[in-house]
């Protein structure tokens, strides 16, 4: 007689019908401990669903008026001092709270469902935070008085009204106008690389920087004393600024110190449970330990990284997370869990796992157009492993793995990871790699390391053992975190709506939707007899497009420091505390800067079809397509069908349109050497969208690729459109691979959906390992993955509460597919399912 | 163009153009200007095709699922 089924029997018999029905998120849900389900389960998702705050989110009061508070008091100090005052105080006062199960600890808000507001950013973006429905805490009426108050108070004097003042009025109109980038020139929002190497290697910590300081400050101050002369005349304003650097490090440590206190109250006087009563003790030493002294184990590699995280998020509403956390917690990984044994690799995972539920739970107000154009996640937190070390060889490790897994094991989109892939990465690596995207994270995505450590030379001149520290600085850029390599903010208004080049282009730089004359006149393209009058004015559009943008960032980033100031970014950056200038300071900064091109493959689909159709074939006039443009295709649908069917387009590995994206590429390109950042170095392109071309679905106009005003763009980078690559995913990486991915950009992203039936079992491995190979061998710097069936998808648009975990590739991150908006869904759904073999 | 729904009929141009998924195919959603629905419209015909739910994509599944796109 056979045994009864036990019921871990049961549970795996379980798990195995779900593996055959690819539902990962209930295998993870089974798979994880109690603690990592418990804590996933608890978190307040702060991504916006579609643009709309998710019911029960909260705009957090408590942290704005503390910061105004004393910002109010201190106002004849300078700004620098001013801030770390605001901040000290802050990071004094806020609530805090230790989730049940948490061994880690921080958050930005005072509760966990609220969400932070950078209240002295940008008086635009706090009015949104008065009229948005549904994000004021009950009672509402006295919840809005406490806004209006500190509305009126920062209104004029927040940093984007400060910025707004002195930029060129017809700049300011047409930025601000929607119709050409987005973000704002300013480092209270943005994306900041810090300096890892500085703080975060374990040979100092914030103690150890608060003597640097001591000695800066006793050597300048000896130096105010003495003979006079021009060299000591800057020291003064540096004195102050390394008083403001201290003051943040005290407070951070006095924060950590609460939680400690917390900790150590919970544990003594009303914990129960021996266990927990244990962990919240080792809670309690690690917040004294950290971020006051080096870590000394995985536990407080990670929750100093943490109070790095939080700290600095309270100092600014930081859009990205740029981390290595293999690279950085690797040796207390492999310390714990290897060598000394404190702990199992279960126990790690849990660490781990926590580490991004934590950092899941982050998230700030952010307007509106932030909120389509990240629709589901609240910045993007890409966390870089892989890659090498600055020798060259394989700095993968244990970590690296084990990130990997327990990102399977608690799901979140929100970090997600890229792959610094190079030739000695191990076949168990890529095996992990291989599972995340099988099992539809949708991440990790891919790297070229190679191409991408050539390209952070040949733009901006990073030496090469700086080059091979990068790290991401937002969604895809290369960002070394070191002294000169650092750029410690990189301010997203250089995001170009690339698509309005040729929509330019073609009606004379007026702009139909925001009815305004935007780019120059470059002439009336009803009169254009041959394709070159068109890519001329194409080159002018594009030119005038990135100096426009570009003009509002390096203004922004040069008067940051007289605008903003970041004690706390300057505190962990050695650049700051060696020179005693505000890091955001242009001065020592090697230069890192990129302008996004949102949109772009619409400019090569829609040139191709004009030159084809108008200008080769003859079959359509110019008049005849401007006419057509301007109705929105409505009663041209069958000429409309012409231009997506009749012309060539992108992905194909077809030369008529590849050639007219390297004459484009390369028209970029010599003029990212022409604009220059504030450090004098050049500013490449970067194609990507995240969910941008949802954003600007309404705001670009009708195109001769067969969009009509209101149609999602494509999804971005040098993905081809959606349905549109139909010869295969080698064609696909054929027509990529004529980009010279060192010198034309600085990354571009490519979307690859991939069936998930194919890729079962070891014949899935071996036929995406083989396509992995080939897209390395052809010098492509970037790939990423959808692996979910449209049967899946269907179901969670019908049923979202069961598919609440099914997640996407969006475009640089990945959102939770229930999270996203129809358009974003459809347009997912639609996206070319490629065969591999 | 008649709404399948609630009957309402005008010309296709005034129920409101939402958005065409397929760039490639000629069914896009509009929104019914008297009921709100949001429906399929064949733009070649100006035939309303049937109201859309979640879940539903009428113009047919991702290039490349019924055969997945190989290399040619």
């Amino acid at each position: 007689m056979a045994e009864p089924a036990t019921l871990e029997d049961k549970k795996e018999k379980k798990i195995k019908a779900h593996e055959e029905k690819q539902e990962w998120w209930w295998i993870a849900e089974k798979r994880r401990s109690r603690r990592l389900d418990y804590l996933r389960k608890a978190v307040w998702k702060k991504g916006a669903l579609g643009g709309n705050y998710a019911p029960g989110i909260k705009l957090d009061l408590e942290g704005p008026t503390l910061f105004t508070d004393m910002w109010k008091r201190n106002h004849t100090d300078p700004i620098m001092l001013r801030r770390a005052k605001a901040l000290a105080h802050l990071l004094d006062n806020i609530p805090i709270f230790i989730t049940d199960k948490a061994q880690l600890v921080g958050y930005m808000g005072s509760l966990p469902h609220t969400l932070a507001w950078r209240v002295d950013g940008a008086s635009i973006v706090n009015e949104e935070a008065y009229n948005e429905p549904g994000i004021h805490e009950e009672p509402e009426a006295e919840s809005l008085k406490t806004v209006a108050e500190l509305n009126a108070y920062w209104a004029g004097q927040t940093a984007i009204d400060k910025v707004a003042r002195i930029l060129d009025p017809e700049d300011a109109v047409k930025f601000l106008s929607g119709a050409i980038g987005w973000g704002a020139p300013t480092s209270a929002y943005g994306y900041s690389a810090k300096n890892y190497e500085y703080f975060m290697t374990g040979e100092r910590a914030f103690e150890d920087i608060i003597d640097e300081i001591d000695a800066n400050i006793e050597k300048a101050e000896e130096k105010t004393i003495g003979t006079p002369g021009p060299d000591i005349l800057p020291l003064y304003d540096r004195i102050h600024n390394w008083e403001a650097m201290k003051i943040v490090l005290e407070a951070g440590i006095r924060y950590a110190n609460r939680y400690a206190r917390l900790a150590r109250i919970v544990a003594e006087s009303f914990e129960s449970d021996p266990k927990r009563k244990e962990e919240l003790l080792r809670l309690a030493e690690t917040c004294e330990r950290v971020p006051a002294k080096t870590p000394r184990n995985l536990q407080e590699s990670l929750q100093y990284d943490f109070f790095v995280q939080i700290i600095s998020r309270h100092e600014a509403h930081e859009g990205a997370w740029p981390s290595r956390p293999d690279y950085y917690h690797g040796p207390y990984y492999d310390k714990d869990v290897n060598i000394e044994k404190n702990i199992t690799r279960e126990e790690a995972l849990d660490l781990i796992g926590e580490f991004m539920i934590r950092t899941y739970e982050v998230g700030g107000f952010g307007p509106r157009w932030a909120r389509e154009g990240l629709q589901g996640i609240t910045g993007t937190w890409v966390w870089t492993i892989g890659g090498v070390k600055p020798d060259g060889s394989d700095a993968c490790n244990d970590m690296t793995i084990a990130l990997m897994h327990a990102a399977r094991l608690v799901r979140v989109a929100n970090p997600t990871l890229s792959f610094r892939w190079h030739p000695k990465v191990s076949d168990e690596v890529m095996r992990e790699i291989f599972e995340c995207n099988r099992q539809g994270l949708g991440y990790p995505n891919l790297r070229n390391d190679p191409i991408l450590v050539a390209n952070a030379m040949h733009w901006h001149g990073h030496p090469i053992e700086e080059a091979r520290l990068w790290m991401n600085q937002a969604c895809l850029s290369p960002c070394p975190p070191t002294k000169h390599g650092q750029q410690p903010m990189r301010m997203a208004s250089a995001t170009a709506n690339c698509a309005k080049i040729v929509e330019y282009a073609l009606h004379n730089g007026y702009d139909h939707v925001v009815s305004m004359q935007m780019g120059p006149k470059t002439g009336d393209a009803r009169k254009f007899t041959d394709f070159e009058q068109l890519f001329e004015a194409w080159v002018k559009q594009m030119e005038w497009i990135f100096n426009t943008l570009v003009r509002t960032v390096n203004l922004g980033r040069f008067k940051d420091p007289e605008f903003f100031g970041r004690p706390f970014l300057s505190a962990i950056s050695e650049r700051s505390v060696e020179s005693g200038l505000d890091i955001v300071s242009p001065v020592g900064d090697r230069g890192n800067s990129w302008i996004t091109a949102f949109t772009f493959v619409e400019n090569i689909d829609s040139l191709a079809a004009v030159k084809k159709l108008v200008f080769d074939d003859r079959k359509y006039t110019m008049d005849q397509l401007i006419t057509a443009l301007e109705a929105n295709w409505e009663g041209y649908e069958e000429m409309r069908l012409d231009f997506v069917k009749g012309a060539p387009k992108w992905g194909n590995d077809e030369d008529y349109v590849d050639d007219i994206m390297l004459r484009c590429l390369r028209e970029c390109a010599r003029h990212s050497k022409v604009i220059k950042d504030p450090s004098g170095n050049n500013w490449p392109i970067l194609p990507e969208n995240v969910s941008g071309n949802i954003h600007y679905a309404n705001i670009v106009n009708a195109l001769p690729n067969g969009r009509r005003l209101g149609d999602a763009l494509y999804d971005g980078g040098i993905s081809p459109g959606p349905g549109l690559d139909k010869k295969g995913p080698t064609a696909v990486l054929k027509s990529c691979a004529k980009i010279d991915h060192v010198t034309h950009g600085r990354a571009f992203l490519l979307n690859q959906r991939l069936s998930p039936t194919q890729l079962a079992g070891e014949k899935g491995y071996q036929l995406w390992k083989a396509y992995v190979k080939t897209w390395a061998d052809l010098g492509i710097d970037h790939i990423q993955f959808n692996v979910v069936s449209d049967e899946t998808l269907y179901a969670a648009q019908r049923d979202p509460e069961k598919y609440s975990e099914v997640i996407v590739r969006v475009a640089g991150y990945s959102a939770h597919f229930v999270d996203i908006s129809r358009k974003t869904q459809d347009n997912i759904i639609q996206r070319t399912v490629q065969g591999l073999g | 163009m008649k709404c399948t729904e609630c009957g309402h009929e005008a010309e296709s141009g005034s129920f409101r153009y939402l958005y065409n998924a397929r760039i490639d195919a000629s069914v896009s959603l509009r929104q019914c200007p008297s009921c709100q629905e949001w429906l399929a419209v064949d733009e070649l015909k100006s035939e309303v095709r049937q109201k859309v739910r979640p879940g539903e994509a009428p113009w047919g599944k991702s290039a490349g699922i019924e055969g997945l796109a190989e290399d040619v």
